[in-house]
């Protein structure tokens, strides 16, 4: 009896951590593993290669292309969805707007990251098609043939029509976040900030954001992480084209463990992007001295 | 926060190496439970399990598209009925899915018994491991059966030892389709020459209309045009050579020649090559935008369906005056069926093999698809005139040179299709391109080794 | 001065307005434009895709529908109710276990499995896809369900555990007196009253098991078995693309989580504000 009552515990929380252990852990010490290996998709063969895999990736051509575009998918998307995010959500909870109008624009808002990223893919790739497509239809119905593109098709261009993509679909879900971490500020701070002629951004900055720290620091990670295990936005529009100038880790990955029949190469990018995104949330956890999350 | 987090980290490292098999365990039960609950339904659960004697065979394809995927599932289910023992699964995916999807399934358990394979390295490199079954026997024992197959297509489904692998499904070839009504209207006529051919391409820009359409989104249209223009400029030989990953260099100056050419057509194609796909482009020459197509033949249904009118016609790939290559090859490949070396029927595949792809199932599928397998004289049984000079084009050409995608090891081939991919917005060089692409060659070899 | 100061914040009203408003064109726009070109044929839509259609094509839907969205449909549904259903106990259990027990090595389970938010999926991927083929499960619903429910479980787990936290004690206290045991705790107190925040995790992970994309294009391979995303690809045919029917696919397939949000917005909302980080 008194034995039993000193297992409970552990029945609530073995379950759950078998299957991060199992699932999430397991999988990610094995991706070591392989990755100083050589092995393919169909063949039994392992050939142990040391760190020759990371060679590869580090002086493959498109790694620097690979880093750039994954950067600046970051870059953007902590500029734009986490800070602009944030903006809009200060803007729906001041009270110059009524209530009604305020959820209507944030569900309208949040719809995007409701629907699926190949669907979102797909859509866009409509929306950048040259003959066809959404943007160079309007250029040319307002007369500015000259600023018409090719949009994914571009070398230059590509990465950012991904990127802004991203951002259509995802400012919506931070800012419905932030509303929410705003919500549990008391709302009188938020007031005084929005009204008050004297610098209403730099109270904000002062009062509420401060309040808010802890779900913006979760929304930053969120982001930061998402950027570095960028895929389905890539795979679902230019595949990393036109040539490579849209390639990102995910996709790299991807394709060198299901394309090139290169596991041990997928592997080593695996490790690399397991490095980044611990990185990075250790040391966003870091900067806002919140240790104790 | 850090030092604890390091401990932490070094306690979970132990904790997962002890706990590792533990959690397999654990998870294999929580699958019974669920399992329980119905959700799992793998696709071997709906077969009847192993019931006496009938045999189960998988087959996987990459036709899920209407009306192929109907009238493949159609005969398949005439087949069962003229064979009550043989019962099939059928899985099937699109087209680049399909080639990531049959590379993880080949070497495992679930293999199918019978899979769509390309021909060439495609289809080599999983000879290289044995897994698949060597037809060449059966067909010596059925004479009668070789007989009735094009040699043409049939030797691209055979190694250089002379291992048979596969049975061609469908026959395509790539060709120049051209609006007759524009060329009329222009006073052009069908080019037979480089020189004739940028001559019109000239012609019809002045009239105001970009004269190609191409959509190279997917990077293998575009690899197309540089299949063909290689056959020309570069000879057999030296090709040959480069297109095996063991040896392949690409060091002859008429690769780059080739890239040079191909840049000059670019020039000639609608708006945003790289942003289309080829079907999107091709909608452009069914609409009269455009004047000329360079198109596969399996696309003259798509062609017909889109625009029911259209006066259209075919020439060959231009020839260029001087050039060392061959000049009578076609470019295209046939596309078939293999059957893996782990199958546990391989007499019941291969007999199912020789009726699917046979001269009978033949004659229907050009008749509802529009698409001809490699049995010998099925035009006899063609009733659509543009069905049957397509029929022509294959049945005539002495040898065919198959996709230049399929042709490559998967490295070279993605280098290459990037390259060509960067040729086609002008960001690169044709010199600098071969230079990229040499080194991945180079490194292949190793890795083909 | 009042005057002014009135003034001012109704300008401020009015650019606010025109503001939002216009961002609500920027999400709503492309999306009608979509909705239009839906309704075409794939002719006209190449050829003006700004143009209203001749004949309106609502048949485009029901191609879409019948090209398997139905069979894609039933598949998300099952791996989704599955893996949520599994997803809140394990992480309602883990969330309870270690806010109610001081456990030896609490901290550092606790830490274990927040850690599995920074891993991404790519990098299992291959493992994963390896692991899943030796267990017999690689191609079976399973072979989804599994993954999913182990990589949702550390966020789930990290917002109820800031709710369940915020419980007051008093309550469990009265029912121990009352002879129940911590099971019983669990069942009747603590999930009831968490129903909120049970709400918002189920839609947040909703969410991202019904568009997952990666795990499903990899462990599966039979068409029967395919979720929505995945099936959404197979429009997109090699040498033939049906793109109208393939807009009405996308738009059919989008509208089940956009409606369900809309409906639950309010609850959705409340959920997280009460189980939002620190609550």
């Amino acid at each position: 009896m008194k034995k039993k009552k000193n297992l409970a515990p552990y029945a609530y929380v073995i379950p759950g951590l078998l299957m991060v252990l199992g699932f999430v852990y397991i999988p990610i010490i094995v991706n070591l593993v392989y990755s100083f290996f050589r092995l393919s998709s169909y063949s039994a063969s392992m050939k142990f290669v040391g760190l020759d895999n990371f060679r590869r990736l580090f002086t493959n051509e498109t790694f620097p292309i690979m880093i750039r575009n994954n950067v600046y998918y970051c870059v953007i998307s902590l500029i734009c969805q986490v800070g602009f995010g944030t903006f809009l959500a200060f803007m729906l909870e001041s009270n110059l707007i009524g209530d009604r109008f305020k959820t209507v624009c944030r569900n309208i808002y949040f719809i995007p990251a409701l629907v699926s990223l190949t669907a979102v893919g797909m859509m866009f790739n409509f929306i950048y098609n040259p003959q066809m497509g959404l943007l160079n239809t309007m250029l040319k119905h307002f007369g500015f043939v000259s600023l018409q593109q090719t949009w994914l098709g571009d070398r230059n261009l590509a990465i950012f029509c991904i990127i802004a993509m991203s951002q259509w679909q995802f400012t919506g879900y931070i800012t419905l976040l932030m509303v929410v971490a705003f919500q549990n500020v008391s709302r009188d701070y938020i007031e005084a900030a929005v009204i008050d002629g004297a610098g209403p951004v730099r109270r904000a900055w002062n009062i509420v954001l401060p309040l808010a720290k802890e779900q913006l620091l979760v929304c930053s990670i969120i982001t930061v992480i998402g950027a570095f295990k960028l895929f389905t936005e890539v795979y679902s529009t230019t595949v990393g084209g036109p040539g490579n100038s849209s390639q990102v880790l995910g996709l790299f990955l991807y394709q060198n463990a299901f394309l090139h029949d290169d596991m041990g190469m997928a592997a080593a990018t695996g490790v690399l992007i397991f490095i980044i995104t611990v990185t990075a949330s250790i040391f966003q956890l870091k900067v806002s001295h919140s240790g104790e999350v | 926060m850090t030092r604890k987090f390091k401990k932490a980290l070094s306690l979970g490292m132990a904790a997962i190496m002890t706990l590792g098999l533990t959690a397999c365990g654990g998870s294999s039960d929580s699958t019974a439970t669920t399992a329980a609950g119905g959700a799992a339904t793998t696709a071997d659960a709906s077969a009847p399990a192993a019931s006496g004697d009938t045999k189960v065979i998988k087959l996987f394809h990459r036709f899920p598209d209407d009306p192929c995927n109907g009238f493949i599932e159609s005969k398949i289910a005439e087949y069962e009925s003229l064979h009550p023992e043989i019962k099939f699964e059928v899985t099937s995916a699109q087209n680049q899915p399909y080639k990531e999807k049959i590379k993880v399934v080949v070497g495992s358990d679930e293999c199918p018994d019978i899979f769509f394979s390309f021909c060439g390295e495609f289809s080599e490199r999983f000879i290289r491991e044995g897994l698949l079954l060597d037809l060449t026997p059966y067909m010596e024992a059925d004479q009668e059966w070789k007989d009735s197959l094009m040699e043409s297509q049939m030797k691209e489904y055979t190694t250089a030892d002379g291992m048979v692998y596969g049975i061609p499904f469908r026959l395509d070839a790539k060709e120049f389709f051209y609006n007759k009504d524009i060329f009329t209207k222009l006073g052009l006529e069908a080019p037979q020459t480089w020189d004739q051919f940028i001559e019109v391409l000239d012609k019809i820009k002045e009239s105001g209309m970009d004269p190609i359409a191409e959509g190279n989104q997917d990077k293998w249209p575009s690899a197309h045009y540089i299949g063909a223009l290689n056959e020309q400029l570069v000879t057999d030989e030296t090709r040959a050579a480069d297109y095996n990953p063991k040896s392949g260099e690409f060091t002859d100056p008429g690769y780059a020649e080739a890239l040079e050419k191909y840049q000059q057509l670019v020039s000639y194609m609608n708006i945003g090559v790289n942003g289309m796909t080829h079907d999107m482009a091709r909608l452009g020459f069914t609409q009269g935008q455009n004047a000329i197509l360079f198109g596969e033949l399996v696309e003259i249904t798509n062609i017909k369906q889109e625009n029911p009118d259209l006066n259209w016609g075919m020439f060959k790939f231009p020839e260029i005056e001087g050039a060392k290559g061959n000049m009578n090859l076609v470019s295209g490949a046939p596309e078939g069926f293999a059957v893996s070396s782990k199958t546990k029927y391989p007499d019941e595949c291969v007999e199912f093999l020789k009726w699917f792809l046979g001269a009978e199932t033949g004659a229907q599928q050009a008749e509802q698809v529009g698409w001809f397998n490699a049995s010998k004289g099925l035009d006899k049984t063609l009733t659509d005139e543009s069905l049957k000079s397509a029929y022509d084009v294959i049945a005539n050409a002495e040898k065919m040179d198959i996709w230049f995608d399929n042709a490559l090891y998967s490295t070279v081939c993605d280098e290459y299709l990037t390259q060509i991919s960067d040729i086609t917005n002008g960001d690169v060089t044709p010199t600098d391109a071969m230079a990229k692409i040499q080194k991945v060659a180079k490194e292949a070899q190793s890795l083909a080794q | 001065m009042a005057d002014k100061y009135i003034i001012k914040t109704r300008i401020q009203k009015v650019l606010l307005h025109v503001f939002l408003l216009l961002l609500v064109c920027i999400i709503l726009f492309p999306v009608c434009w979509l909705v239009l070109n839906s309704l075409k044929t794939n002719q006209e839509m190449f050829l003006n895709s700004l143009a209203l259609p001749k004949k309106w094509m609502f048949v485009n839907y029901a191609t879409a529908w019948g090209k398997g969205l139905f069979f894609y449909f039933k598949n998300s549904v099952i791996v989704s109710a599955i893996s949520i259903f599994f997803i809140l106990l394990l992480s309602s259990m883990l969330a309870y276990g270690l806010t109610r027990f001081q456990l030896p090595g609490g901290t550092f389970v606790f830490f274990l499995i927040l850690g599995g938010m920074a891993l991404s999926e790519q990098v299992a991927l291959v493992p994963l896809y390896k692991i899943l083929q030796a267990l017999k499960l690689y191609n079976t619903r399973l072979a989804l369900i599994l993954p999913y429910i182990a990589f949702r479980i550390p966020f789930t787990m990290f917002l109820m555990r800031a709710y369940f936290i915020s419980i007051p004690k008093e309550l469990e206290e009265a029912a121990i007196v009352d002879g129940c045991n911590s099971f019983q705790r669990f069942t009747r107190i603590i999930l009831p009253i968490s129903k909120p925040v049970l709400a918002s995790c189920a839609i947040v992970n909703l969410n991202n098991v019904w568009n997952e994309f990666l795990f499903a294009n990899v462990f599966l391979e039979n068409k029967k078995l395919m979720t929505i995303p995945l099936g959404l690809m197979t429009f997109q045919g090699d040498l033939k693309s049906d793109y109208v029917v393939m807009l009405a696919g996308i738009l059919i397939a989008s509208l089940p989580m956009v409606l369900l949000f809309l409906c639950m917005s309010k609850q959705f909302v409340r959920g997280l504000t009460a189980g939002a980080v620190k609550g």
